[in-house]
């Protein structure tokens, strides 16, 4: 586990480089396109195109930080109400449904990705689209990771737990 | 029969708080299974999502958002406020209203209102006598007004989901938006002439420091709205121009966010994004697979046998929406009911734009309402205070705001008139 701790230290701070860096390519690509479009009668033609992947990369890689500090979108009407063990249970069983639905989804955009490759069109700079659209599967597959690094860490905890409640009955 | 049990353990599951994305992903993952589709058709859908054009205003407007509301922009807006309205009678439950109105826009109805000002209103309501139930109510009721006003995060992705034009929707929300915070404002004004709270005198002085100190923020939604009016430019190019104005304003001139913190905003601003995109993306699958399986055919059906007349089926839709948006939250409630719906209004004779609106406003009021609303949680987080008693204040709020959704749906000239 804690080796794992240190790699995913390292993964954050690569997605947050990325992200600063990628937003900050967005807003002036964007903005220095308007800005051509209307002054010079131009503009840049693979920027649009360019702008488009980075929303792409940004959205993922956003996702993929929103599972690590557990920020994702959901309705706990249940566990607003429920605290102590019983919420462990839910979590656990949250996590788990989690990293499944996941993997799958990694499966999924790998293949996705396969197909891509055989169709053999290109993105901007005569990029093959499979190499901008790597990020989907990646981050699926980090989040597949996460989910079930929090749900060996919500395991470990109900055993300890329970350990503990035997102990105090014991005594 | 197995369809109605799987819908069953998928709205279990999304109520045990497992992450939305994540349950609908399943869903269409076992749809597409079952029917020998594909997985890999679901990424399809998220990258064809995903790449859609217009979609880049929503990381842009989301980014200008959370660095406006990080910077001294809501205390500037509190103070311009207060010079011109502290005046009134209830002058400051007005200037509540209306900055988290401003601020919703500009955030995109996520919770953050109450989070970032409720910490700042709350306390002022107090010092200005207004009593507890009576503050509280205003604040939680507000943390999603200002929803209908661009560039709200929900108005762009009603106009994705349900394919209508942006800037057609941009401009209806106008009259209704304000039409809430009118119906609002009479009403605390009202309550607090005849609890005679105290107020304080106009100077011009005041506020012609108020408004120099926030000259530098004030053009900001003349040029969004303004642009985007005139066809000037497109929604995504008003995004980045509001994106740049923002930083150089926030950044350069006022000074009130330093180059090393715009990391960390960014990061939290996209956090919520990629939470965001990755629901429309896996929502896209499921809204395809239920298009080609024809369930909004059946649904149609099933509405024309049952309900003739187009206000009764307004009346249903309202009441539907509320409950929708009280225990799914918007952006759920968004992408799965939004496809499911339009084809069914559109058979009523009721406009696009328009049903966007009743929609949009629906969802803003059953954020609020008990016992599931979200504002009523978020609210009795940041105030700490039982959700109870949030329920008993938020009360008469919610019976402004039910009047306010009656016009709004009754009356689709308040959404059209401004439309050309």
């Amino acid at each position: 586990m804690h080796i794992w701790d240190r790699f995913d230290e390292k993964i954050s701070r690569v997605e947050q480089v990325l992200i600063t860096i990628l937003l900050t390519v967005m807003i002036l690509m964007a903005f220095f396109q308007i800005v051509l479009r209307n002054f010079f009668d131009t503009g840049i033609s693979w920027g649009d195109s360019l702008v488009r992947y980075l929303v792409v990369w940004v959205g993922f890689i956003g996702a993929a930080i929103a599972t690590k500090e557990d920020k994702h979108i959901n309705i706990d009407v249940v566990s607003r109400w429920l605290t102590g063990p019983q919420s462990n249970y839910i979590r656990l069983v949250s996590h788990f449904f989690s990293a499944v639905i996941c993997s799958l989804l990694t499966l999924a955009a790998l293949k996705f990705l396969r197909f891509e490759a055989q169709m053999g069109s290109t993105a901007f700079f005569k990029l093959p689209v499979w190499v901008p659209e790597i990020i989907i599967p990646v981050t699926f597959g980090l989040m597949t990771l996460r989910f079930t690094v929090r749900f060996i860490g919500e395991f470990a905890r109900i055993r300890k737990n329970g350990f503990k409640q035997e102990f105090k009955e014991e005594k | 029969m197995t369809f109605l049990l799987i819908v069953i353990i998928a709205v279990a599951l999304l109520l045990i708080g497992i992450p939305i994305f994540v349950v609908i992903s399943g869903l269409t993952l076992y749809l597409f299974f079952s029917s020998q589709i594909d997985i890999s058709a679901i990424i399809i859908e998220m990258h064809r999502m995903a790449t859609t054009p217009v979609l880049v205003a929503i990381p842009l407007f989301t980014f200008a958002g959370y660095l406006l509301s990080e910077s001294g922009a809501p205390k500037r807006l509190i103070r311009l406020s207060n010079a011109l309205l502290g005046w009134l009678p209830g002058g400051l439950s007005v200037i509540a209203l209306v900055t988290c109105a401003v601020f919703t826009a500009l955030t995109g109805a996520t919770g953050l209102t109450i989070i970032a000002l409720g910490g700042i209103l709350l306390p002022a309501m107090k010092r200005g006598r207004y009593s507890e139930n009576f503050s509280l109510g205003l604040l939680t009721t507000s943390g999603t007004l200002g929803l209908l006003f661009p560039p709200s995060l929900p108005l762009i992705i009603y106009a994705i989901v349900a394919k209508v034009r942006i800037d057609h929707l941009f401009i209806a929300g106008i009259l209704p938006g304000i039409l809430l915070v009118v119906l609002l404002s009479a009403f605390s004004v009202y309550r607090s002439v005849r609890t005679d709270v105290p107020k304080t005198k106009f100077k011009f002085n005041e506020v012609g420091i108020a408004i120099k100190e926030t000259l530098w923020e004030l053009p900001l939604p003349v040029v969004v709205l303004g642009g985007i009016y005139s066809g000037y430019f497109a929604v995504s190019e008003a995004a980045a121009i509001t994106a740049v104005y923002v930083l150089l304003a926030e950044v350069v001139i006022y000074r009130d966010i330093r180059l090393g913190q715009l990391p960390e905003i960014m990061k939290k601003s996209m956090v919520l994004v990629g939470g965001i995109l990755i629901i429309l993306g896996a929502a896209m699958g499921l809204t395809n697979y239920l298009i080609d399986a024809e369930i909004p055919m059946q649904l149609l059906d099933f509405f024309k046998t049952h309900i003739k007349n187009p206000i009764l089926f307004l009346v249903v839709l309202n009441i539907f929406l509320l409950a929708i948006g009280c225990t799914m939250g918007i952006f759920s409630a968004l992408v799965v009911v939004v496809p499911l719906f339009t084809p069914l209004a559109e058979a009523y004779g009721i406009d696009p734009i328009h049903l966007g609106i009743i929609f949009l406003a629906n969802l803003e009021i059953g954020a609020s309402i008990p016992p599931l609303g979200i504002n009523l949680f978020i609210a009795s987080m940041r105030f700490d205070k039982p959700v109870l008693q949030l329920y008993v204040a938020s009360l008469p709020f919610i019976a402004i705001l039910l009047l306010a959704l009656a016009i709004i749906t009754y009356l689709p000239w308040l959404s059209l008139a401004l439309i050309g």
